[in-house]
């Protein structure tokens, strides 16, 4: 099959940049993981579609909103009541998913071409994002495998904490590019390395 | 101001919509009582106080919220799921 | 050093000298100095001229509170006017002009205002240029005339035309207790709530924490009040639970206890590192707020008042002890309080004499006696401060007995050499935020102010806010409210020992002396004392119109000097209490803050831009973009020496002879999934999608409850429950949110899931009669012929190696596709179809030759569905079904909807050969003349290749009974006027066969 390109190939350019007075405070990246999938699920139907999940994907999450997993192959989070956001370096998932899940569970929607996914990591990670998304990023609010619904003015976002200075960022295809200057241009203050 | 979503928590207003007045009760889709339409579709409450509303957290997880909310101190008294208050008078697809 | 200069103490760095410039005078100063700090060691009085009547004016504070030393600082070509010298920090290279005077500061052919004063008292707009004309020299014309004259004269700093290119950013912070203002108080209220491991934001508005501590000369602890503070914050910023925010004003406090902050994080430096923002905005989030903010001294009003060297006492002090300055080298301090005693010692020991302490009181404490006696010179009590003399600074006061109980003067002035008279009139908390956060404020007749409502909101107050009077106090209240503010139990305190004075707190209730000569209660305003009771003359007896009126405290200090004396002299025109007459409400921002901070998110990019998968490919081949929304789209491939509408007429012509495609990814996009899918459409669209067939789609329209058009579109049944819904670009936004709200609100009960895949895909429309050859040549996997692929069928295939899904639908009324596949496919699918359209002459084509395709058939978008229009309007009544309900279908047929003589859609042919406009209304008569007539508009124009003619399509008044006469186009705006004939909407190929052939 074609390559699947990045809205961001002319923009995107690795290396520093910024303030490097105290080195790099944040590493900015796209990654362009084989699958990103919605799972929503009926309501009540949450444990039996969430078992399928676990079948599949051999990710569990933990209860409760908002809650979810990372691993370095597949991370999954709940973004909205019922509805989980899937997102693994192979390809294929949302066809995976779909075979196994009964429609009487809830339905799968492909969404790899769709949104585009960020990674910022660093000590200055929590810093650069509160200056574009009011929610709180310490870890104590947004514990590592999280996940959370939000907007940037008309950019929407779904943000999950990978590790404890470390956030995947989930937005509209079309947004990519102008997130991403967005997003480089709020790291200028710390410094930051596009890898 | 800030509105309690029952599965983000709290948020700025600037991540919500405002859907309408929620008191209002849609008929029967087949009902041709052109009073009631009217009453659905135009007639608003407006009360000094608290003020059942419809929001939607169109800005996160995009689910429709019962806010109520008092007009005079923006203080808002409770929030819930729509979709739970509407399910708890559960009726057949009509 | 200056002999204005301390040889030792405060906060400024002496080591080496920092060089700025004041209108182009250059001077030195010490680093840690303010600007007006470093101009008073230099013995700079004269710092500007004054709103209204372009008095010599000085500096008369020491913070934020300063009314009258306003400047404008030059940096990087940029303007920054009416910024106080006293919150300026000094910078090499810093360079500053005085505001409103002309030619010079020095002198200025304003002043001649003065002359002129009582012309130009309370409501002089008001009176001179409003109402009705009488005479020459009145109303509304005259302004007009006077307008530019006015402008200039009066007024503060000018503000520049050039663009600011400085950065600014905002930041969301969260935390269990904001701490506002780092005195004594807040810095205890910040160390009892961090102890407890609770997150802290400690903000304060100076460029260094201590607050009254760093000028009261007081010990606490065992050492200097402003060293105990300095370890105290370091203690503190060593905490990773706590975070120091200097140079921060918390400015606005809203509802939910969320407060604003702008922090000047670049203001002091020559030059910011690359990425820094000259100010952040902060929204902070705090589940409890603690204000220490202070007080703020307040002046006596009294006649000659506003004199360069008239100041706080408070000021003088501050600037003796935490900057080593002197206000003046022999001072006349004039009070009614105990406090300002503290001011005369502390400028005796800073090396200036002081000439007198006048006080209105006749008693004083021991403790005042003993500072007096400190201080040296004569003490008269009893007595007040009637008049100034002096030009561009004091140069003695005149003194005269004083009875506090009748306000009245006896005997005669005697006049006083100083160079500085040293005004208190008591102090007044600063309840600006406290009162932002809701409740009316409390005045207490004890200390002759105001103090905090009781909290409306989640904040606690401590020391001067909350009306400590001495340190001691405030560090007790402070360290309670810390510790309350997150529950902690009461935890021992150990108290540090001030060494501060038995002083009375209750200053005497004197805050105006009467006499002859302009008395400023307003400094900045320039409003007297005289403008408030001749205001109370005319009838004005709210509080809040006596502010408007005079304009009282609306200047950009916001009265913090002038509000309790205004309010005074007020109450006593209206012989009430000042409790009686009340406060007006305090209102964001509590201090001026800079437009780039408001604006700070949009400041890089007004708004985003959304692009397509093949965004990059238009541009790359001479596509005019233009902006739609937020999308941006093709408008036209022009090539060298095309017209707009040569361009647009080449491309349509090539998709009605041959073939083109377009990009239409922005279409809205919406996955529709779930067992009761198809049950759903049902109930959202006027017509029927559950007879639809798996792989077929549909053209559907959609109604609002009140029965007027939403949207159509067409959606593709993918599976048994699973549907893929197509909205227009422009409401995709809003389809979605109407259909979740539906599912969430109103059929809660409905298996139904949305979710928008507007990104998801890449949409190419392949038209013209020579589509399906061109695409049979380069898909896979399928056959696209009539039998495969009939109209409004899907197919799934490949194009090279991209997987795609091909629909067979038309907008502009050819044979026609659409082609869809992943959006990180989008830009080879595009190029795949562009290549393998060669042999066939394929064109790219661009919105405007949509727009044409679209408009010689008649079909309608946003233009057209515009909120006001039925399906009937628009020829779309065959899509309304009568077998089902569907929202809007019981309103849809009220009286008023289904008149005949509603607005209608027609087409229009221009009769002169000349273009029409969007916009341009439709006429009965043709003369030109303007009536009101109008019936209706143009919706859409363009030049019709197909036709051979300028047409376009129009909402008219009873249009389909109008089919086939003559009407006019008046477009007064672009002067077109003429005869055009109204036609059916279906300008081309109206029996649509050549879509269906």
């Amino acid at each position: 099959m074609a390559d699947r390109l990045s809205p961001l190939e002319p923009v995107y350019r690795p290396g520093n940049h910024g303030n490097l007075a105290g080195g790099a405070g944040v590493v900015l990246g796209e990654r362009q993981p084989g699958s990103i999938v919605q799972l929503a699920v009926w309501s009540g139907q949450e444990r039996p579609a969430l078992a399928v999940m676990l079948d599949v994907t051999g990710m569990r999450l933990p209860d409760g909103a908002g809650s979810g997993s990372a691993r370095e192959d597949i991370a999954a989070f709940g973004f909205a009541p019922g509805r989980f956001l899937l997102v693994s370096e192979a390809e294929g998932l949302a066809d995976r998913l779909r075979a196994a899940l009964s429609e009487e569970l809830g339905t799968v929607t492909d969404l790899s071409h769709g949104r585009t996914a960020f990674r910022i990591a660093g000590a200055k990670a929590e810093w650069v994002l509160a200056k574009l998304f009011a929610i709180d990023f310490a870890l104590a609010a947004f514990p590592t495998g999280a996940g959370r619904s939000t907007s940037h003015h008309d950019i929407f976002a779904q943000i999950q904490r990978s590790g404890p200075e470390q956030f995947d960022l989930y937005v509209f295809r079309s947004f990519a590019r102008s997130f991403w200057h967005t997003l480089c241009r709020a790291a200028e203050e710390t410094g930051y390395e596009v890898r | 101001m800030l509105i309690p979503c029952p599965y983000c928590g709290q948020r700025d207003v600037s991540e919500f919509t405002y859907q309408g007045d929620g008191n209002r009760t849609r008929p029967n889709p087949s009902s041709t009582d052109r009073a009631a339409w009217n009453a659905y579709v135009y007639d608003r409450t407006n009360p000094a106080g608290e003020h059942r509303e419809i929001w939607q957290h169109s800005g996160g997880c995009r689910a429709h919220i019962v806010v109520v909310r008092n007009t005079l101190t923006h203080a808002v008294v409770a929030s819930s799921m729509a979709r739970a208050r509407t399910r708890a008078d559960r009726r057949e697809p009509t | 050093m200056s002999p204005r200069r301390a040889a030792q103490g405060g906060r400024i760095d002496r080591s080496g000298p920092v060089r700025f410039s004041f209108d182009g005078h250059a001077y030195t100063g010490c680093a840690g100095d303010s600007l007006a700090s470093a101009l008073l060691a230099n013995g700079v009085s004269l710092f500007g001229r004054s709103f209204k009547y372009h008095r010599p004016r000085g500096v008369f504070a020491a913070g934020v509170d300063e009314p009258s030393a306003l400047v404008t600082v030059l940096r990087d070509g940029i303007r920054e006017p009416n910024i106080p010298a006293t919150m300026l920090e000094i910078y090499d290279g810093l360079t500053v002009e005085s505001q409103n005077r002309m030619p010079s500061l020095a002198f200025d052919v304003g002043a001649l205002n003065q002359l002129a004063g009582p012309a130009i008292a309370a409501g002089f707009y008001y009176k001179t240029f409003m109402g009705p004309v009488f005479g020459p020299l009145k109303g509304t014309r005259f302004w007009m005339f006077c307008e530019r004259f006015i402008r200039r004269a009066a007024g503060l700093g000018r503000a520049g035309y050039e663009k600011d290119p400085a950065r600014y950013e905002r930041m969301n912070a969260f935390c269990d207790v904001l701490v506002v203002g780092a005195g004594p108080a807040g810095l205890m209220a910040a160390s009892a709530a961090a102890e407890s491991g609770a997150s802290v934001i400690l903000a304060e508005q100076d460029a260094i924490t201590g607050g009254s501590a760093n000028w009261s000369g007081e010990t606490i602890g065992e050492t200097p009040a402003a060293e105990w503070a300095a370890a105290t914050t370091d203690a503190l910023a060593g905490r990773d639970n706590l975070r120091i925010l200097t140079r921060t004003t918390v400015w606005g406090y809203y509802d939910g206890n969320t407060l604003a902050a702008l922090e000047r994080v670049g203001d002091h430096k020559p030059a910011s590192p690359a990425g820094e923002p000259k100010h952040r905005h902060w929204t902070i989030r705090a589940k409890t707020v603690i204000l220490a903010t202070g007080a703020l001294e307040r002046p006596i009003v009294f006649p000659g008042n506003d004199r360069p060297g008239v100041m706080l006492a408070g000021a003088a002090q501050r600037y003796a002890l935490e900057y080593g300055v002197l206000a003046g080298e022999r001072a006349v301090v004039f009070t009614n309080n105990d406090n300002a005693y503290c001011s005369a010692a502390a400028m005796r020991d800073a090396g200036a004499e002081v000439a007198a302490i006048v006080d209105v009181r006749r008693e004083i404490s021991p403790a005042a006696r003993e500072l007096a006696r400190q201080a040296g010179g004569e003490l008269l009590l009893g007595h007040a401060v009637v008049d100034t003399e002096g030009g561009k600074a004091v140069t003695c006061a005149k003194v005269q007995p004083f009875d506090t109980a009748s306000g009245t003067l006896s005997g005669s002035p005697k006049s006083i050499t100083a160079d500085c008279v040293l005004v208190s009139g008591g102090w007044s908390p600063t309840i600006h935020l406290a009162s932002q956060a809701g409740g009316k404020p409390v005045w207490d007749e004890q200390q002759q102010a105001f103090l905090p409502p009781a909290p409306a909101q989640r904040w606690i107050g401590a020391g001067g806010l909350d009306g400590a009077t001495t340190s001691e106090e405030a560090l007790r209240q402070g360290w309670d409210a810390g510790r309350a503010s997150v529950d902690g139990p009461p935890a021992p305190y150990a108290a540090p020992l001030v060494s501060s004075l038995e002083l009375d707190a209750r200053p005497a209730p004197v805050l105006e002396i009467p006499g002859k000569g302009k008395a400023f209660v307003d400094l900045q305003h320039d409003v007297t004392a005289d403008d408030i009771r001749l205001a109370h003359r005319e009838g004005f007896v709210s509080v809040e119109h006596l502010k408007r009126y005079t304009t009282l405290g609306m200047a950009t200090d916001q009265g913090k000097t002038s509000n309790v004396p205004g309010l005074a002299i007020m109450a006593a025109a209206l012989g009430k209490s000042i409790p009686d007459v009340g406060a007006t409400r305090f209102r964001p921002p509590y201090s001026p803050v800079s437009i780039g901070s408001l604006a700070a998110e949009r400041q890089a990019e007004i708004k985003p831009e959304r692009l397509t998968p093949m965004h990059d490919w238009h541009v790359a081949n001479g596509a005019t973009m233009y902006s739609a929304g937020l999308w941006f789209r093709p408008m036209i491939y022009g090539q060298p020496g095309e017209t707009v509408e040569q361009a647009y007429v080449r491309e349509a012509r090539a998709v009605r002879e041959g073939v083109g495609m377009v990009d239409v990814s922005t279409l809205g996009k919406i996955a529709v999934q779930g067992p009761e899918a198809a049950e759903f459409l049902d109930r959202v669209y006027t017509n029927t999608f559950s007879t639809l067939p798996v792989n077929k789609a549909r053209y559907g329209l959609m109604l609002r409850e009140d029965g007027f058009v939403l949207d159509d579109g067409t959606t593709w049944r993918l599976g048994a429950n699973d549907f893929l819904m197509t909205t227009t670009t422009a409401n995709a936004g809003k389809v979605m949110q109407h259909l979740e709200y539906l599912l969430d609100v109103v059929w809660p009960q409905l298996r139904v899931h949305l979710t928008s895949v507007t990104d998801q895909w890449a949409g190419i429309a392949v038209a013209g009669p020579k589509s399906r050859a061109m695409l049979a040549a380069c898909v896979s996997q399928t056959a696209v012929d009539d039998a495969a692929l009939p109209f409004m069928g899907i197919v799934h295939g490949r194009i090279d190696d991209i997987p795609v899904m091909v629909c067979r639908l038309s907008f502009s009324g050819e044979l026609a596709y659409e082609v869809y596949c992943g959006a990180g496919h989008g830009a080879q699918l595009w190029e795949a179809l562009m290549a393998a359209g060669q042999p066939f002459g394929m064109v790219a084509y661009g919105l405007e030759a949509l727009g044409t395709l679209r408009i010689e058939k008649g079909h309608v978008t946003g233009a057209e569905i515009d909120g006001r229009t039925t399906a009937r309007d628009l020829h779309l009544d065959w899509m309304l079904s009568r077998k089902k309900p569907f929202v809007g279908s019981a309103m849809m047929d009220r009286e008023g909807l289904i008149q005949p003589d509603r607005m209608q859609l027609v087409g229009l042919v221009s009769l002169d050969n000349r273009p029409l406009n969007g916009g341009g209304h439709i006429v009965e008569h043709g003369d030109g003349e303007i009536r009101d007539d109008s019936l209706g508009h143009i919706t859409a124009a363009c030049y019709s290749p197909a036709r051979r003619q300028y047409i376009g399509l129009a909402l008219v008044r009873n249009g389909k009974a109008r089919v086939g006469t003559h009407a006019f186009v008046s477009d007064p705006m672009r002067d077109r006027f003429g005869p055009v004939e109204i036609v059916s909407h279906h300008m081309y190929d109206p029996q649509g066969s050549r879509m269906h052939g």
